[in-house]
């Protein structure tokens, strides 16, 4: 479910944009010069990967499903600021040209999705792969959905905070940290256990074909 | 020029709504809005409706509960404010949508426009490929499939996922190389 535009307070989702901005800027420089010039396509189709992805369900006991976000398998498969970049052009793709989810909830959810999730993800990755590649994995697509769960839940429960009237009542986001911490956490830190083991299925059938592409 | 100033107002007009916490205000830019949107008013009310209803309901709902049970009395102000801008701001959204066209309104950086051309354009193939690949596993056994099964078929729709990226991404270079795209 996609936080709509209103909920988040300017006072909160300003300072993002700024810090969005420079991570952006500083991402598609670093994207730039790790890739050739190819970049652009191979951006293109990174971003189309991490939306279509958004539209793979990820199977939950009783026949019932989640989205998958794919934010941790991008960041092992392909890098942590190709991952965030490729992020962040989905959650503006999707508030922009189909009206999914807000534009001023988009450098909250950049930031905690592509850039905490992603950068999470794959320092996990790397510190853990040689110990137990398995592992590695599936903590890399676990924490890639609990992070920015967290991260969320805190700006969530920060609005009452910085945005309540003269009486002290909320103008935003109505609830606290008391509520919405455990309301996010609990059910994504279950949901990761599953994002983390289609990371670990996910990365072994690519890893199959990604040779033909390097020696192609 | 006029899809650009259409984008300016658009955002514009987004971050003047997030800063109202005045329910005559927003009702004020609800009504403004709706005129603007002509014909298609109820059309585009209903799509911002239904994409926020969700959310909006279920915080609702919730905080009017909590409320009512913890003080005995309904938040009706704060119920009234936020689902109108919520309503408002989703309005102005689907109304950007289907007066701009995105891809004129971001001509101004040519390598943006055609990696917005490129992801949207592959995006679509692929998710059509992922209800393809849903519809088919549903319709290869008359029982549901078991959740090791379904973490199987979600494991291989998310490889080819990949897979395609790998080759989009040569394709598209060479395409683009080839007709001086990149230069």
């Amino acid at each position: 479910m996609h936080i709509p535009d209103g909920f988040i307070a300017p006072q909160m989702y300003l300072p993002l944009y700024a810090a969005a901005t420079a991570a952006w800027a500083y991402g598609a420089k670093r994207v730039g010069q790790e890739l050739d010039e190819s970049s652009l396509p191979w951006l293109a189709a990174l971003t189309a990967a991490s939306f279509a992805l958004s539209f793979v369900a990820l199977p939950l006991p009783g026949g019932t499903s989640a989205h998958v976000t794919g934010v941790g398998l991008l960041a092992v498969v392909f890098g942590f600021w190709q991952a965030f970049v490729a992020a962040s052009l989905v959650f503006a793709i999707q508030a922009l040209l189909f009206g999914d989810g807000g534009i001023t909830t988009l450098p909250l959810n950049a930031l905690a999705m592509g850039f905490a999730g992603a950068l999470a993800a794959r320092g996990l990755f790397l510190a853990l792969r040689h110990f137990h590649i398995g592992l590695a994995l599936f903590l890399a697509g676990w924490i890639g959905l609990t992070l920015p769960a967290l991260l969320i839940a805190l700006a969530l429960g920060a609005q009452p905070l910085i945005a309540a009237n003269a009486t002290g009542e909320p103008q935003y986001f109505p609830f606290g940290w008391g509520v919405t911490l455990p309301a996010l956490l609990i059910p994504h830190a279950l949901l990761g256990l599953g994002e983390g083991a289609l990371t670990l299925l996910g990365w072994r059938l690519v890893e199959r074909l990604r040779g033909r592409y390097q020696h192609g | 020029m006029a899809e650009r100033i259409k984008l300016v107002a658009y955002l514009a007009a987004i971050v003047a709504t997030s800063w109202l916490t005045t329910a005559a205000w927003l009702a004020g830019g609800l009504v403004i809005t709706l005129a603007l949107c002509g014909r298609a008013a109820p059309r585009l009310l209903r799509r911002a409706t239904l994409a926020t209803a969700a959310f909006s309901g279920t915080v609702s709902l919730a905080y009017a509960g909590y409320m009512g049970w913890s003080l005995h009395r309904l938040p009706l102000d704060w119920l009234i404010t936020v689902n109108l801008r919520v309503l408002l701001m989703a309005l102005l959204t689907f109304l950007f949508i289907t007066r701009v066209n995105p891809f004129q309104a971001l001509s101004f950086s040519r390598r943006l426009s055609f990696l917005l051309v490129l992801a949207v354009s592959q995006s679509l193939v692929m998710k059509r490929t992922l209800a393809d690949f849903r519809l088919g596993l549903e319709s290869r056994s008359l029982r549901p499939a078991s959740l090791s099964a379904r973490y199987r078929a979600a494991a291989h729709a998310i490889a080819w996922l990949l897979d395609r990226v790998l080759a989009n991404a040569h394709d598209s270079a060479q395409a683009m190389q080839s007709r001086g795209a990149l230069r």
